[in-house]
């Protein structure tokens, strides 16, 4: 019983985390409508800044910098490359970010070569302890830092002007212009906010029971992509959900492989896109997905 | 729109026309009286000068940094033979291509560069290497540096710098039952790559499990798995007594981080590639230093004979501020197999491709001055040339983090069949 306990709280605390970076990936698209395939490297580009820092400036400002950084990054994509690209065709946007993915992740990669550099997090190896679930003390943390930014999301999209804003533009960006909002500022503040959460998620996934920054980290924004399209491709609820299907789904599929050997070994693997294909046989928009208007 | 296409092809026949040119040079192959290496038959690379050798490697893609290591110290090791007069009165000349771990590109690379070397001094990395085995069979070419996958052994041309990893594995159960107290019924998680590393690994492993009477977890990663601890939670589960691991060193770490903290005592013995001296620095440390060994064909960098003492000389020589590893003495170790061989097909009157090969297969007692861990053997294609491996453990104090703990080749080690 503790054994499933515990794959629980291990793939809750994953699915929280790529809950973070699925969410990046619905703010990018619903504020620009670009299918950021970049995603993984911005995350990667944070966490490093933060592993290279943290000997020098300590682990919180190195964080601080890191996701400041890939906040700016993430605008700095967006003004140099997406807003020019605004009109085009989201098919060209989506294979430039693959573009920008690749040479960010080749120079990251000759940065960081073949060393796994260490995230000299406080918490180190430490474990957390309750109801007999052990789990590391960085995925209770991540866990719970998920969870406020859930609730700091919810409150921005809900009460703020700037939220409010953005989710005008995002449902309608013609009529919002007219109504007097900047989609050049909504645009900017999804991007920085999603590679904030990236970067988040970032130093996290690099983070113990992971050894530390190493250029693998990028494709985890890979396992993210199933929950945010199960999710359904524009919603914030939908990709958080969706990370907690696919991080529970994973652990328990990793965790119980023994006893399912007769779908074969490496399981695990092939689990978040099972269940993303089952869910859009079910619901071809996703959970939480906008229906199409117009159906034959 | 019509211009552009005449444009278009007007380049492709310029190109054509100039790749139909491009080939050897009709002088380089015939027989050489040249001083020297005298009156031995030539061929592809070879010049009255300078005999040319391929180096097709990874210098920006997953493996680039320790692919630079071996660029640099296999350089070196040229450069020092060619000061000390060359092999055959000629010059070394080393060709580096990067293939960027790109299967298709390596192929092409050697396609471009197969007419002006006599051999290949490495083609890094699995599948790039894969693409090119069965090619440069064809041309009858010399191929070394390509891991340590059985697969190699289909090829006559191939040649494994060391055992296979699924003998590696194998000794590392025998290591297990003989060395750490192991016992009959116990298990062993082995945690592994799909492919011809990682599975090669756990055959092996399996093989060896069987025959001492133990039983084997397996667990399936992929290099995207750098959290363990769901498989760490099942291997603890099911109550595996030591751990093999087949994978690279960021799931070393990993897996190590979440035993250490889950107060899994247990030893881990990993393939020569599972290890970075980084990760000492790591979450992890603690545990590689306490739990961890790993089994290489290759004598890790801190060891003191005389083979890989020269290795690392070199290595401070040429790149003072280099990251040390098992890259070094592999890379001179390999420099070191392809030398004989070149003077095996200078002696025998051949400096041909065909003759580095036949060279390189009439070698039956090599002394590699500890590089290796025993001489070895290439003259059975399907064999590999030892089966006896370095035992080395986790260690602060050694440079490039491993110290050499033992030699070992157990009873399934040296009974392992290759079909």
């Amino acid at each position: 019983m503790s054994y499933l306990l515990t794959q629980l709280a291990n793939g809750l605390s994953y699915g929280l985390v790529l809950g973070l970076i699925a969410v990046g990936f619905v703010i990018v698209f619903t504020a620009t409508g670009v299918l950021n395939f970049a995603h993984g490297s911005v995350l990667l580009a944070g966490a490093y800044l933060v592993a290279v820092l943290q000997p020098t400036v300590g682990f919180w400002a190195a964080a601080a910098v890191g996701i400041a950084g890939a906040a700016l990054l993430g605008v700095l994509i967006n003004a140099v490359l997406v807003r020019n690209l605004a009109e085009a065709n989201p098919g060209t946007a989506a294979i430039l970010m693959l573009g920008v993915d690749i040479l960010l992740l080749t120079e990251l990669t000759r940065r960081i070569g073949n060393r796994v550099i260490p995230m000299g997090a406080p918490w180190g190896a430490d474990r957390v302890e309750f109801a007999g679930v052990s789990l590391p003390t960085s995925r209770a943390l991540a866990a719970l830092v998920a969870v406020v930014l859930f609730a700091a999301l919810w409150f921005l999209f809900a009460r703020t002007r700037t939220g409010v804003a953005m989710r005008a533009a995002a449902a309608d960006g013609d009529t919002a212009s007219l109504m007097g909002i900047r989609l050049s500022r909504t645009g900017a503040a999804g991007w920085a906010l999603a590679g904030a959460l990236a970067a988040i998620a970032g130093i996290f996934l690099a983070s113990f029971p992971a050894p530390g920054v190493a250029p693998t980290v990028a494709l985890s924004a890979f396992a993210a992509i199933p929950a945010w399209v199960l999710g359904g491709f524009d919603s914030v609820v939908g990709a958080i959900v969706g990370g907690l299907v696919v991080g529970v789904a994973t652990a328990l599929a990793v965790g119980y492989e023994a006893e399912l050997h007769v779908l074969g070994s490496g399981f695990g693997e092939v689990v978040p896109y099972l269940v993303m294909i089952l869910v859009l046989l079910v619901r071809p928009s996703g959970l939480f997905g906008s229906k199409e208007a117009v159906r034959v | 729109m019509k211009h552009r296409t005449r444009t278009v092809l007007a380049v492709a026949s310029c190109t054509l026309a100039l790749a139909a040119c491009s080939t050897t040079d009709p002088d380089a192959a015939g027989t050489d009286s040249g001083d020297g290496g005298s009156d031995v038959e030539t061929g592809a690379g070879v010049t009255d000068e300078t005999i040319g050798i391929g180096m097709l490697t990874d210098l920006s893609g997953p493996f680039a940094a320790g692919a630079a290591v071996q660029v640099a110290e296999t350089q070196g090791y040229w450069d020092r033979v060619n000061a000390d007069g060359g092999i055959c009165g000629r010059d070394i000349e080393l060709q580096v291509q990067d293939h960027g771990y790109d299967p298709q590109k390596a192929v092409s690379l050697f396609r471009s560069m197969s007419s002006d070397v006599i051999a290949l001094q490495q083609v890094l990395g699995g599948p790039t290497s894969a693409a090119v085995l069965p090619l440069a069979q064809q041309d009858g070419m010399y191929l070394g540096g390509h891991g340590w996958a059985s697969v190699a052994l289909e090829y006559e041309n191939a040649q494994i710098p060391g055992t296979t990893y699924s003998v590696e594995s194998a000794n590392a159960v025998d290591y297990l039952v003989d060395e750490l107290g192991l016992q009959e019924g116990d298990k062993i998680g082995v945690v592994y790559f799909v492919g011809d590393f990682g599975s090669d690994s756990l055959a092996g492993a399996q093989y060896a499990a069987a025959e001492r009477g133990l039983e084997i977890v397996p667990v399936e990663i992929t290099p995207r798995d750098t959290d363990l601890s769901a498989q760490v939670s099942a291997l603890q589960e099911a109550g595996v007594q030591g751990v093999i691991l087949g994978a690279a060193p960021a799931q070393l770490a990993s897996l190590a981080g979440v035993m250490g903290s889950l107060g899994m005592d247990i030893p881990i013995i990993g393939n020569t590639p599972t290890f970075g001296p980084s990760l000492l620095e790591t979450t992890a440390g603690p545990t590689l230093l306490e739990n961890f060994y790993t089994t290489t064909s290759i004598a890790p960098y801190s060891s003191d004979e005389p083979g890989p003492q020269a290795a690392a000389e070199l290595y401070e020589e040429v790149a003072p501020d280099g990251e040390l590893g098992w890259e070094v003495p592999l890379a001179y170790a390999q420099g070191e197999l392809l030398r004989d061989a070149i003077e095996g097909a200078c002696e025998a009157g051949t400096l041909t491709p065909e003759g580095v090969v036949t060279a390189m297969r009439e070698t039956s007692d090599l002394e590699t001055q500890g590089l290796f861990a025993t001489p070895l053997d290439y003259t059975e294609v399907t064999e590999p040339p030892t089966r006896t491996v370095y035992v080395s453990r986790a260690d602060a104090d050694a440079p490039g983090g491993l110290a050499v703990v033992d030699t070992f080749e157990g009873p399934s080690a040296a009974s392992y069949g290759f079909e």
